[in-house]
């Protein structure tokens, strides 16, 4: 039997349909809810949210996959609730989005129990909600260079995507000999581990994305949208056409195809920083697969990239 | 002597409103009611349940208040527990006033949203933020994330690495004194690894010594290194707040006891405050499990021994914090 965890319950993987597999109902630092700058009210986040999420629904997406990290704003309750209300599959992470965004409780804590906690909030649920996480965050710390905290949270990803059978899914592909060498130490198989943002601005230069797929890892192209030519872009932003063009490449690869998923990456709501005006989870349907198609891509091509990859990687293995 | 510095019309923020001073009688500068390790209220194993949580405080507020107790300051700052409502509660139902404090620190214990921001490069945060953070918790009231503000913070707490103060450590208590200075609540700064340096990184943004109370005095590193007598020579407030805790890091009671003679007997009897810096609920870390009225029931009779009269235990237990905690 293949299921996924979704916040309101284990679906099939079947089920699941188009997936945007790299996206944040709302983000935010830890500690930037001591700060009234960004505080908005319910009515006003609902407001924000609910429209996308809709619209995501009409336009054929079935499951958002929110990659924000246990000590990010990340609210498993709303996220029910949103998802019941709009009919959108919402798939909620355990993990941390990097080392520098672990609490000190976490940021203390032994490999063991790090492991522990995230197999717990994906095999029993995430604190009372009765929702559970499908996917493990990891990422790299500012820097570029993994700190000693993310390899702790890297290894306790590795034992608990092992123990449990989910993927995890990374912010950042950058020092990735480092990452790929914990996987291996644990006997984790590279395509449980999806490396992202191997496209973002700052990035893609320095992620070696073909090496990392060579070794057998799963590729996230999946900062699409943040575009220089956006009105106000933020400092990861690239050319669109650079990126577009980076990904086509990549795929023309002998069986890369196989091994890349895409998403934007988008804030539905921002929590603790403004967010990007324009850039939503939408993008996936009203630009990347227009201009994929234009690119020549067909539909089976497109169904591999969105519903068959992602449906691969999210399904529980065990 | 006794509360000569506080005007009549002075009053304290505690969480139930502006107090007049006069009326805190006893007070415990540094305690912690529900003390929570940031991140510890989403680990797995840790329940945070309110209705135990609440009984549990009050019935340590109730011991402290029995035993003499009038006001208990919660000195953990803005992220480490701190729950509003349910020190209005608490307060409501013991009669022990509580003031609640704004501030966070040392850098370990900060968010990544101060240290790491979303900006390139990812700067930690200087004081002149950390001081528009603070002092709003004065003025416009203390954080419910992201839902209220309620009450008025009633002193700024931080403290800097035990290793020695960092750049953030240092941002956070010029950002402290700062606040201090605009809203007119004291600071309260728990030092790193020299106490009378760390005291001088708020003096030298021109907040009064008289408005710095500096906890852990009772350290043995610091009561080695003569910085009691020497804090309070610069006119700060002399925290001995580790009263009950006898370890390799502290002193021991009879030795904080001959402390408090000698800083009397220097002259500086209108400097010293005593705590125990006791937490009421613990999540994340050990507690100490020390009693709030640990001082009224065990510590005043040490005092009493070294030849102390009324005047002298009224003064430290009543008069001192009452001037420091007079918003200016």
């Amino acid at each position: 039997m293949s299921r996924v965890n979704t916040v309101l319950g284990p679906i099939p993987t079947e089920e699941l349909g188009l997936v945007a597999v790299h996206e944040h109902i709302g983000y935010g630092m830890p500690g930037s809810e001591l700060d009234t700058t960004w505080w908005k009210t319910p009515e006003q986040r609902y407001a924000e949210t609910v429209p996308k999420l809709r619209r995501f629904h009409e336009y054929g997406g079935g499951t958002f996959v929110d990659a924000t990290g246990i000590c990010n704003g990340r609210d498993v309750d709303y996220y029910r609730s949103l998802s019941a209300k709009t009919g959108v599959h919402i798939v909620a992470s355990t993990g941390f989005v990097g080392g520098d965004t672990a609490l000190p409780f976490f940021a203390r804590a032994s490999v063991e129990y790090l492991a522990e906690h995230f197999v717990h909030e994906i095999t029993v649920g995430i604190g009372d909600t009765g929702g559970r996480a499908g996917i493990i965050k990891v990422g790299v710390s500012r820097g570029g260079r993994m700190t000693d905290l993310d390899k702790r949270i890297y290894r306790a990803a590795a034992r608990a995507a092992l123990t449990t059978g989910v993927g995890i899914l990374t912010h950042l592909a950058v020092d990735a000999e480092n990452a790929i060498a914990i996987f291996n130490e644990e006997g984790l198989p590279l395509d449980r581990v999806l490396f992202g943002h191997v496209d973002d601005g700052v990035n893609a230069d320095k992620t070696r994305d073909t090496w990392i797929a060579d070794q057998g890892g799963r590729i996230g192209f999946d900062t699409f949208g943040y575009e220089t030519e956006l009105p106000d872009p933020p400092f990861w932003a690239r050319p669109r056409k650079e990126r577009l063009d980076h990904f086509l490449r990549f795929i023309s690869g002998e069986g890369r195809i196989r091994q890349v998923l895409a998403s934007a990456d988008a804030n539905c709501s921002p929590l603790g920083w403004p967010g990007v005006r324009g850039h939503t989870v939408n993008y996936l349907f009203e630009d990347l697969i227009p201009d994929l198609r234009a690119a020549g891509l067909d539909e089976a091509a497109i169904k591999t990239i969105f519903v068959d990859n992602p449906a691969d990687f999210l399904s529980i293995k065990n | 002597m006794t509360g000569a510095q506080t005007a009549e019309n002075a009053t304290v923020n505690t969480v139930l409103g502006p107090v007049p001073a006069q009326e805190l009688g006893v007070v415990s500068i540094h305690e912690a009611l529900l003390s929570v390790v940031p991140g510890a209220e989403y680990a797995f194993d840790i329940t945070l349940d309110r209705a135990e949580i609440f009984a549990t405080l009050a019935e340590k507020l109730q011991d402290f208040r029995r035993h003499g107790g009038g006001t208990i300051v919660d000195s953990t700052g803005m992220f480490h527990g701190r729950d509003v409502r349910l020190y209005e509660a608490l307060s409501r139902t013991t009669g022990v006033h509580i003031v609640a404090s704004t501030g966070q620190g040392p850098e370990e214990m900060l968010g990544g949203y101060f240290l790491t921001p979303q900006t390139d490069p990812p700067t930690p945060w200087p004081a002149e933020k950390f001081a528009d953070l603070f002092a709003k918790e004065v003025t416009e009231g203390m954080v419910v994330p992201r839902v209220e503000r309620r009450g008025a913070a009633g002193l700024v707490a931080t403290a800097a690495s035990l290793a020695g103060m960092t750049a953030t450590d240092e941002s956070l208590f010029r950002g402290a004194a700062r606040a201090a200075l605009t809203t007119g609540v004291p600071v309260s700064i728990r030092y790193g690894n020299d106490a009378v340096r760390d005291l001088r990184v708020v003096l030298d943004e021109k907040l009064p010594a008289g408005r710095v109370v500096v906890g852990g005095l009772d350290r043995r590193d610091a009561v080695a290194a003569g910085a009691p007598i020497k804090v309070a020579a610069l006119g700060a407030y002399v925290a001995l707040d580790h009263v009950g805790t006898e370890d390799d890091a502290h002193v021991t009671d009879a030795e904080r006891a001959a402390l408090v003679a000698e800083l009397i007997e220097a002259g500086h009897g209108g400097r010293i405050l005593l705590s125990s810096n006791a937490t009421g609920v613990a999540k994340g870390h050990p507690a100490n499990e020390v009693r709030y009225s640990h001082v009224l029931t065990a510590f005043v009779p040490l005092l009493k021994a070294q030849g102390l009269g009324d005047e002298d235990v009224q003064r430290i237990l009543v008069g001192n914090p009452r001037d420091l905690l007079s918003t200016r």
